[in-house]
């Protein structure tokens, strides 16, 4: 047992024993992480350090119910540990009880190997990790005459050690790496004009991140668009990139969680067992994928993860539920079991029901063969949005960028249009679905194919 | 805080590998967040965290190591690594710190500290709340609210001799309500914040507010879907002036700038606006959620002129970028935590009034959009396209405020815009206190403008 996990159970132990009815859990969470900013070929920033950090989760439960406080801190002493936990307990008595709040009980984990730890990390250079960020910027710069320099060409990585107790028996610890880089390429036309376009690489094993890979997407990206220009306003075909797509998917995996769906928070609540989307949707989302971005053998709350099939050609199956949300949704004839989706970003919060590797199962089309089958449409490489995708009403409003379709060619960019649709929309007009899978580090892990959406508004001139 | 002797011991052997600069930034942040959905409170928080960064400048190159162990052990091994990461020409001759305290004529008082309200009293205000939306109509379906406190001390130690400290005070309330009728949903979200104490409540009432938010969330049930494509858009004062911190002044940071991608690079001296704008950083305001003693570089918060009537007259500096330019900083180097190296940011950030009623403004309109409120946007800072997306607006037809819109998105480019408003209100509001600026890492910040028209702007609708 890790000397995190000690501690973590001790504190359980001492909370338990303070007062009668109080279920506690405790979270520490430790690492080291490092951050290396390149411009024009020179390290300008280098941050190398470790943290940690604990969470205390009481629940004071009586014949109404539980009620719920947490405490965090960053100071591990004794002093402070207790103050922690004392404080998470003394927080309870203000909250409302609720009969569904409580604990999991522990449950059997599989013991398959998830590889989202790379037993190489230890053992990397920071001179590595520099010369790989060099390069990276590097690619983007020779890709093409037009970049004329690039912003925020960075390196992340880190390592991070999870141990969690509970008072209903459960004590389970994980380790994690991780390794990421992006930047902006910016291009500049003939005509002055500037456009930047964003490249990156995430994953669990830094072997498998690829400079020049990082490099030429954050070129690409802004190249495709160089002197864009408007189309005219009008419904048409919109075929996505899978980044995109994975950001609309995004939204539409909050509309898939327990949470809003029993909160009325949801443009799908009442609609399991429905169609829901054309028969090309079919939505995954699995907690124990191999070097899944989120993957992990237990969830923020020491449930084991697992593969939940939400939408199966079309049709509404099921949706993601952690303890609390399961709990509330079950009843005698009917149990309902958390699918391990309870997410936990740092000590400093709540577990709180989120997607894991949430997404679209691929098609059997290449992009290629998808755009050539469009007539005349808009292929979208970038959107910008910040609240006009939402899954409580359904709006699906962006700003995009990309290239224009004309007979199945991609011929000239467009950029500063509006694509809108709904949600609701969007699912039941996906008309082909690729092949090129993609996960993007969004709400967990959020992948996506290249998509083609038909009848969809583009405002434009 | 860490004691003078301490520091000057941990910024020599920061400095033993030749670095010409070094910092340490101490950190004690404490927070309570209380949250009610549903009519219960099912989120009660406290939490503390704190610890110490020291930074090393080697010309252009910043290293950086951080400990949550004030002791002097871990000090100085943070002070070592930082030393380690970087190497200079001219060696680590030993140097001995001075250290002075420096003060700021700027205070921000709280004249009613968190401790003076019982934390049932809190909890209490969110049931209320709470009553009070769900009181306004049968529509209204869930109502969440959340009110949260932080308390954040910073010292910071620097090797020109400087010791100096902020003691940084937030507020912040706010609600959200869903209304729903048949298949219709819709929902509003409102609030009010500052950097002060209790006192916020005196000039905010919590309940007025659970009313203007359950109204905007049934008026919005009546809502017609957006049109599309270029229309004439007024945007009304406060809150909108996060379009133009979005679209203009990330991409008038210092940082942006000496990258060479912002559409604002080399621009000083030159017409970038209608003479009717201008734009102004200004982190020395009472009250306000983005002003501050000192920044997170130690320098003097201040007020910079960015834009002086239509003409671009400076940038946003921290201090690597000061030292890059050769210049002065601005008081703009913010960092989210002590685990984070500073860049420069925005603090409050606003254009000011101009000569235009806003009803005169309202009235001139035969055909366009009236924006009331909007959530947040995204920039490209290359070209300066942005997006927002509106969360309240209404049709203006023959110079009348019309039918309320749903699922609007506005689509423009930053300068383009700057150049083209036309009319700009004698109306300047700032923000209401809740907005956090995200550049990789989190800032407090405030944003706000009078009234302005637009004359073309693209709308994404579906209609």
């Amino acid at each position: 047992m890790t000397e995190y996990l000690a501690l973590a159970r001790s504190i359980v132990a001492r909370a338990t024993a303070s007062q009668a009815g109080l279920e506690v859990e405790a979270l520490i969470m430790s690492g080291s992480e490092t951050e290396i900013l390149v411009q024009s070929g020179a390290v300008e920033k280098l941050s190398q350090s470790g943290s940690r950090g604990l969470g205390v989760r009481a629940i004071l439960r009586d014949a109404d119910g539980g009620r719920v406080g947490y405490a965090y801190t960053s100071n591990l002493s004794d002093t402070s540990v207790d103050e922690t936990w004392r404080m998470a307990a003394a927080l309870a008595q203000i909250a409302t009880p609720d009969p569904y709040r409580s604990l999991p009980d522990p449950q059997s984990s599989a013991a398959d190997d998830l590889e989202i730890f790379d037993p190489a990390f230890a053992a990397l250079p920071i001179e590595q990790k520099i010369d790989f960020l060099k390069r990276v910027e590097a690619a983007a710069l020779a890709a093409d005459p037009r970049i004329l320099t690039t912003q925020n060409c960075s390196y992340q990585d880190g390592v991070t050690h999870v141990d969690l107790a509970n008072s209903r028996g459960f004590a389970g610890s994980y380790s994690r790496t991780f390794a990421a880089s992006y930047l902006y390429a910016v291009a500049k036309g003939d005509d002055g004009g500037m456009t930047s376009g964003i490249g990156i690489g995430v994953s669990n094993y830094f072997a498998d991140l690829d400079a020049d890979t990082i490099g030429r997407e954050a070129a690409n990206n802004a190249l495709d668009i160089l002197s864009g220009e408007l189309m005219p306003t009008g419904r048409g075909t919109v075929v996505f990139a899978p980044f995109v797509a994975a950001e609309i998917l995004t939204y539409l995996a909050f509309a898939l969680s327990a949470q809003s769906m029993q909160r009325g928070r949801s443009f799908l609540a009442g609609k399991v067992g429905q169609e829901i989307g054309s028969d090309k949707v079919t939505l995954l989302d699995n907690g124990r994928m191999p070097r899944g971005l989120a993957s992990a053998p237990f969830d923020g709350e020491g449930v084991p993860t697992g593969a939940t099939k939400l939408v199966d050609e079309g049709i509404l199956q099921r949706v993601i539920y952690d303890t609390y949300t399961a709990r509330r949704a079950s009843s005698d004839a009917t149990p309902v079991g958390s699918t391990g989706n309870a997410g936990r970003s740092s000590y400093r919060s709540l577990p709180s029901l989120s997607p894991s590797n949430f997404y679209l199962q691929p098609g059997d089309q290449t992009p290629d063969e998808i755009i050539a089958a469009v007539a005349h449409g808009l292929y979208v490489t970038n959107i910008m949005q910040t609240g006009g995708i939402n899954p409580v009403t359904g709006d699906c409003s962006m700003g995009a960028n990309g290239v224009l379709i004309e007979n199945g060619k991609l011929t000239r960019p467009i950029s500063g249009v509006t694509v809108a649709t709904t949600l609701d929309d969007l699912l039941k007009h996906i008309s082909a679905v690729g092949t090129d899978l993609r996960f993007v580090p969004l709400a967990g892990s959020i992948g996506s194919p290249t998509i083609r959406v038909d009848n969809v508004m583009i405002g434009g001139a | 805080m860490i004691s003078h002797e301490t520091a000057a011991k941990v910024l020599s052997a920061a400095l033993r590998t030749g670095g010409d600069f070094a910092e340490i930034y101490v950190e004690d942040s404490s927070l309570l967040s209380l949250g009610l959905d549903e009519s219960k409170l099912e989120q009660a928080t406290r939490g503390v965290d704190g610890g110490a960064g020291v930074r090393v400048l080697f010309g252009n190159l910043a290293t950086y190591a951080y400990t949550d162990n004030l002791d002097e052990t871990s000090l100085l091994a943070a002070a070592h690594a930082a030393a380690a990461a970087g190497s200079s020409a001219n060696g680590g001759a030993p140097r001995t710190i001075d250290l002075t305290t420096k003060t700021s004529p700027l205070d921000y008082p709280v004249a009613k500290p968190f401790d003076t309200l019982p934390l049932t009293d809190k909890a209490a205000l969110l049931h209320r709340v709470d009553a009070t939306a769900r009181a306004v109509d049968a529509r209204v379906r869930q109502v969440s609210a959340r009110y949260e406190e932080t308390h954040r001390r910073v010292w910071i130690y620097n090797s020109d001799g400087a010791a100096v400290e902020d003691d940084r005070s937030f507020v912040e309330f706010r609600a959200q309500v869903v209304a729903a009728d048949g298949n219709v949903t819709q929902f509003a979200n409102e609030g009010f914040g500052g950097r002060l104490g209790l006192e916020l409540f005196d000039a905010n009432d919590p309940l007025a507010l659970a009313r203007t938010v359950a109204e905007a969330a049934v008026r919005m049930l009546d809502a017609r879907p957006a049109p599309a494509g270029e229309m004439m858009v007024v945007v009304c004062n406060g809150w909108g002036g996060v379009l133009f911190h979005e679209a203009c002044g990330h991409a008038m940071e210092a940082d942006f700038i000496a990258q060479g991608g912002s559409a604002y690079a080399g621009k000083v001296g030159q017409r970038v606006a209608n003479p009717l704008i201008t734009y102004v950083d200004d982190g020395t305001l009472p009250g306000r959620r983005g002003s501050l003693r000192f920044d997170d570089d130690g320098t003097p918060a201040q007020r910079t002129v960015l834009v002086e009537a239509g003409i671009q007259r400076d940038y946003m500096y921290d201090l690597v970028e000061a030292r890059r330019a050769g210049r002065a900083s601005t008081g703009n180097g913010r960092r989210e935590s002590f685990r984070h190296l500073p860049m420069p940011r925005m603090t409050n950030t606003f254009i000011l009034a101009g000569p235009h009623d806003p009803d005169e403004i309202v009235q001139s309109v035969k055909h366009g959009l009236y924006v009331k409120s909007m959530a947040g946007g995204q920039a490209e800072l290359a070209k300066g396209d942005f997006v927002f997306n509106v969360t309240e607006a209404y049709l203006i037809e023959h110079g009348k405020l019309t039918a309320p819109i749903r699922g609007a998105t506005l689509m423009g480019n930053g300068p383009a815009v700057l150049s083209e408003i036309d009319m700009v209100g004698n109306d300047l509001a700032l923000d209401p206190g809740m907005g956090t600026c995200g550049k990789g890492q989190s800032a407090k910040v405030s944003v706000g403008q009078p009234t302005v028209r637009i004359p073309r702007i693209t709308v994404g609708g579906t209609a």
